[in-house]
């Protein structure tokens, strides 16, 4: 009945971003996540700012959408921030309240670190949000590969990656009917301290969880009646070219982080 | 679905499926899931399968591609044996099942219309058009970058079906596919599995026993054991038949054995009413 | 007991570009002790309004009403209690070790002692001929005993109203005869019974009174013969081919049950034929 839009899912419009290859797509959101982990300076933030900003006009998707992305860990950001502030005693006082005191350091420190985490899931939601799911599979498939020569399971961790995608939606769906199945008997998910409200998630969980498995065999049985057999020999239905603008692309993520860093 | 030609009658040339003794228990439970089944489909022919739930049709379509392996008695489709070479039967027969949704695999229509195919060895290009003629084929263009939690049942089960389609296969295993759906879906999809069924040879599970209607006959499983093997004019209307294996008639069918007009085997109530019709009109004119 | 649906209107993720108005306007009443029947196609709102029945599901605008007071005012418990929801493949929500267990998830919430919920589940076990399933792992079941156990679990808190979502969804022929057999024995037993069903054939058999949705508006209520009639494209089997024979044959009437449309079919090639 609802359609369920899951954190980070895919938007179909065409655009500069969807238009490049899900391998340098994965690599420069690495190169750009590990940016914003050494980012240490107003301007390097700034500049961190200005490129996501960037990004998201580049991809076409709503703005709204990513907004959309930042709402779950808005809570934790908050959290962040305050306790940052409030717990750091560095820098000057820039007032004093009572026995709280707000440093410039620890205000510093909290934007920062409110920042890295706003920027860090913008730049995954706008990966997941350009790149088809088979793509990116298929691409993390691409960039694992090397290590099947020593036995990493690369194609089944694509798959797997695949399959996941496929049935978040309805995993999903699945939740809410049961846990709107248990409320007609009863039960209650907003009572009592933590404990009191884990076990009443158990009648939501466990049936999940079987019927998640039974899934997973009917899926197996479909997948053998249609022929798979593993990674081996598969031709995929889409094709990945790396071209001269991918390349340009992570060029060009590498450089925004040098940048960042040394600013 | 219609089966033009004779209906009942054997097709000739060597059977394409043949079982002979077929016997499975699943590992761990108490009861065997068939006993000693023997039959053999001709190429081209279309049968249905029928029995209560725990009577061993699903098993036995799954002995068939080769999902498990018979305990004793033989299997051979199109020649081989799908217990020691599942993978080549496979390429020849295709299943539809009852889970519209646990058939499919990928996040997009077209891509999963095309997993089949990837397994299969065929070029890309072949790919793309053979998905592109499957999708039109059960009349779902324009939905290849649908994702599957957003379409309905009888959408589903007709992507289900493009992807079997798209294989080529000259077998069609079909267990009980319709019997998740609502009336729309059913009908939907049984509309295309009638329109695209070809020359293809179909084993058709379900507990709708209209849908059989059209086929060269029905067998009639009961736990385990293969209890008949006749065709759809006496299913329909042999009571202690459909008594003893727990096998019900749609209300139309009934409806017409309960007024001696089973011969006519209505497949909609109004075929039925025509027929009531003419029976009256006869009467009339005997007088 | 009497629900009362007036005026509801209930759209789905209001503001987003998913926005579904799944009721628009529907004003519907279920009386104490009948069969209800809501029928229509996918997409009329059938399960929505089935869940505001409860209030599991709260209108966007509009009123429910039980016996006259707004439903808001009672609490939700109670409410859930008295109007029992069961869901469409109700066996997906089955989660305790044994089929006991579950039966008795809803009584114990209820504040029941083991006695008293020992008694409950074995009655509402007893009612949907499933008593020898009591010690069973309810994952080992087969479909149709997976759903009598999942209905047992509801019909344990012995509600006024039991609200049932396609019943017979995906079920073999003899476990849905069962199926309806509990239904009648329901709705005689003092329990209203609502059923929203896509199977014509079966509604026909069970319901007093059905109405049609389509398109999240209420096109008909009232008796079968009325309605269907009325309505032929959402009418049953019985009731398609009985009103094309009535047109040159009126004595045909408007049979609705199988056993009456048989009686007046076979009356008419008697007579007639």
């Amino acid at each position: 009945m609802t359609a369920s839009r899951s954190l980070g899912q895919f938007y179909p419009v065409a655009s500069l971003l969807h238009g490049l290859d899900a391998r340098a797509k994965i690599l420069a959101t690495a190169v750009l996540a590990v940016g914003l982990f050494l980012v240490d300076s107003v301007a390097g933030f700034l500049l961190g700012a200005a490129m996501v900003v960037l990004l998201v006009a580049a991809s076409r998707v709503p703005p709204g959408i990513f907004l959309g992305f930042l709402r779950p860990v808005a809570f934790i950001v908050a959290l962040t921030l305050l306790f940052q502030i409030l717990f750091s005693p560095e820098g000057e006082t820039l007032f004093a309240w009572g026995f709280l005191e707000v440093h410039e350091g620890g205000l510093m420190r909290g934007l920062f670190l409110a920042l890295r985490i706003l920027l860090l899931v913008s730049t995954a939601g706008l990966l997941t949000a350009t790149t088809a799911p088979v793509a990116l599979a298929d691409g993390i498939e691409d960039l694992l590969s090397p290590l099947k020569k020593l036995r990493f399971p690369a194609h089944e961790l694509a798959m797997m990656t695949t399959i996941a995608l496929r049935f978040i939606p309805t995993l999903h769906e699945e939740t809410q009917k049961i846990a709107r199945a248990q409320a007609a008997r009863g039960a209650d998910f907003s009572e009592g301290g933590p404990i009191r409200r884990a076990r009443a998630l158990l009648p939501v969980l466990i049936p999940l969880t079987v019927g998640a498995f039974r899934r997973a065999d009917e899926l197996a049985e479909a997948m053998e009646s249609r022929g798979y057999r593993g990674g081996e020999g598969r031709m995929r239905y889409r094709e990945s070219r790396f071209r001269a603008r991918d390349a340009l692309a992570l060029a060009a993520a590498v450089l925004v982080v040098a940048g960042g860093i040394l600013v | 679905m219609n089966n033009p030609g004779d209906e009942g009658a054997r097709h000739d040339g060597p059977p394409l499926v043949s079982c002979e003794n077929l016997t499975f228990s699943y590992p761990g439970s108490e009861g065997t899931a068939l006993a000693g089944v023997s039959f053999e489909l001709g190429t081209g022919e279309y049968v249905g399968v029928v029995g209560p739930n725990g009577g061993g049709k699903s098993t036995l379509l799954r002995l068939l591609n080769g999902l498990i392996r018979a305990d004793s008695g033989g299997v051979r489709v199109g020649g081989l044996d799908p217990a020691t070479e599942p993978y080549q039967v496979r390429k020849r027969v295709g299943m539809l099942f009852q889970n519209p949704d646990n058939g499919l695999v990928a996040p997009f229509v077209e891509d999963d219309v095309a997993f089949g195919l990837e397994n299969s060895g065929v070029s890309r290009e072949e790919m793309r058009e053979r998905v592109g003629t499957a999708i039109r084929a059960v009349g779902l263009e324009g939905f290849e970058r649908r994702e599957p939690h957003t379409l309905s049942g009888g959408e589903k089960q007709r992507v289900a079906l493009a992807g079997l389609l798209a294989l080529d296969p000259e077998v069609l295993l079909l267990d009980e596919p319709t019997s998740m759906l609502d009336a729309a879906g059913r009908a939907e999809v049984l509309s295309k599995l009638g329109e695209l069924r070809g020359a293809r040879t179909v084993l058709h599970v379900t507990h709708h026993l209209d849908e059989l209607l059209g086929a060269n006959r029905a067998l009639v499983l009961n736990a385990g054991r293969l209890v008949a093997d006749v065709p759809p004019e006496r299913l329909v209307s042999d009571a202690e038949l459909l008594r003893e294996n727990r096998l019900a008639l749609p209300a139309t069918l009934r409806l017409a054995a309960g007024l001696g007009l089973g011969a006519a085997k209505p497949r909609t109530p109004e075929e039925l009413a025509a027929a009531v019709l003419r029976r009256v009109k006869l009467g009339v004119e005997a007088r | 007991m009497r629900i009362e649906l007036e005026d509801v209107r209930h759209i789905y993720a209001p503001g987003t570009p998913f926005e579904v108005e799944a009721l628009r306007g529907v004003s519907l009443a279920v009386e104490p002790d009948e069969a209800l029947g809501i029928v229509g196609g996918t997409g009329s709102g059938k399960s929505t309004l089935a869940q505001h029945l409860n209030l599991l599901l709260a209108p966007t605008s509009g009123r429910v009403l039980v016996d006259g007071a707004d439903a808001r005012t009672l609490k939700g418990v109670e409410l859930r209690r008295r109007v029992g929801l069961v869901f469409q493949f109700p066996e997906a929500a089955l989660f305790a070790p044994t089929v006991e267990e579950d039966v008795a998830f809803a009584p114990r919430r209820l504040g029941l002692d083991e006695e008293e919920t020992r008694e409950r589940v074995s009655e509402t076990l007893e009612l949907l001929g499933a008593s020898h399933l009591v010690g069973r792992a309810p994952h080992a079941l087969s479909g149709g005993e997976k759903r009598r156990v999942a209905i047992a679990g509801v019909l344990a808190m012995a509600p006024e109203v039991l609200v049932l979502d396609e019943p017979t969804a995906g079920l073999d022929p003899a476990t849905r005869e069962d199926l309806l057999g509990v239904v009648r024995a329901l709705r005689d037993g003092g329990t209203s019974v609502v059923m929203v069903s896509h199977d014509l054939d079966e509604v026909a058999e069970v319901v007093d009174r059905v109405c049609v949705l389509e398109k999240g508006e209420l096109l008909a209520v009232g008796a079968p013969e009325t309605v269907f009639y009325a309505h032929l494209v959402t009418a049953p089997s019985t009731v398609r081919t009985a009103s094309i024979l009535r047109g040159p044959y009126p004595e045909v009437g408007r049979p609705v049950r199988f056993k009456d449309t048989l009686a007046a079919l076979k009356g008419l090639l008697e007579g007639r034929g």
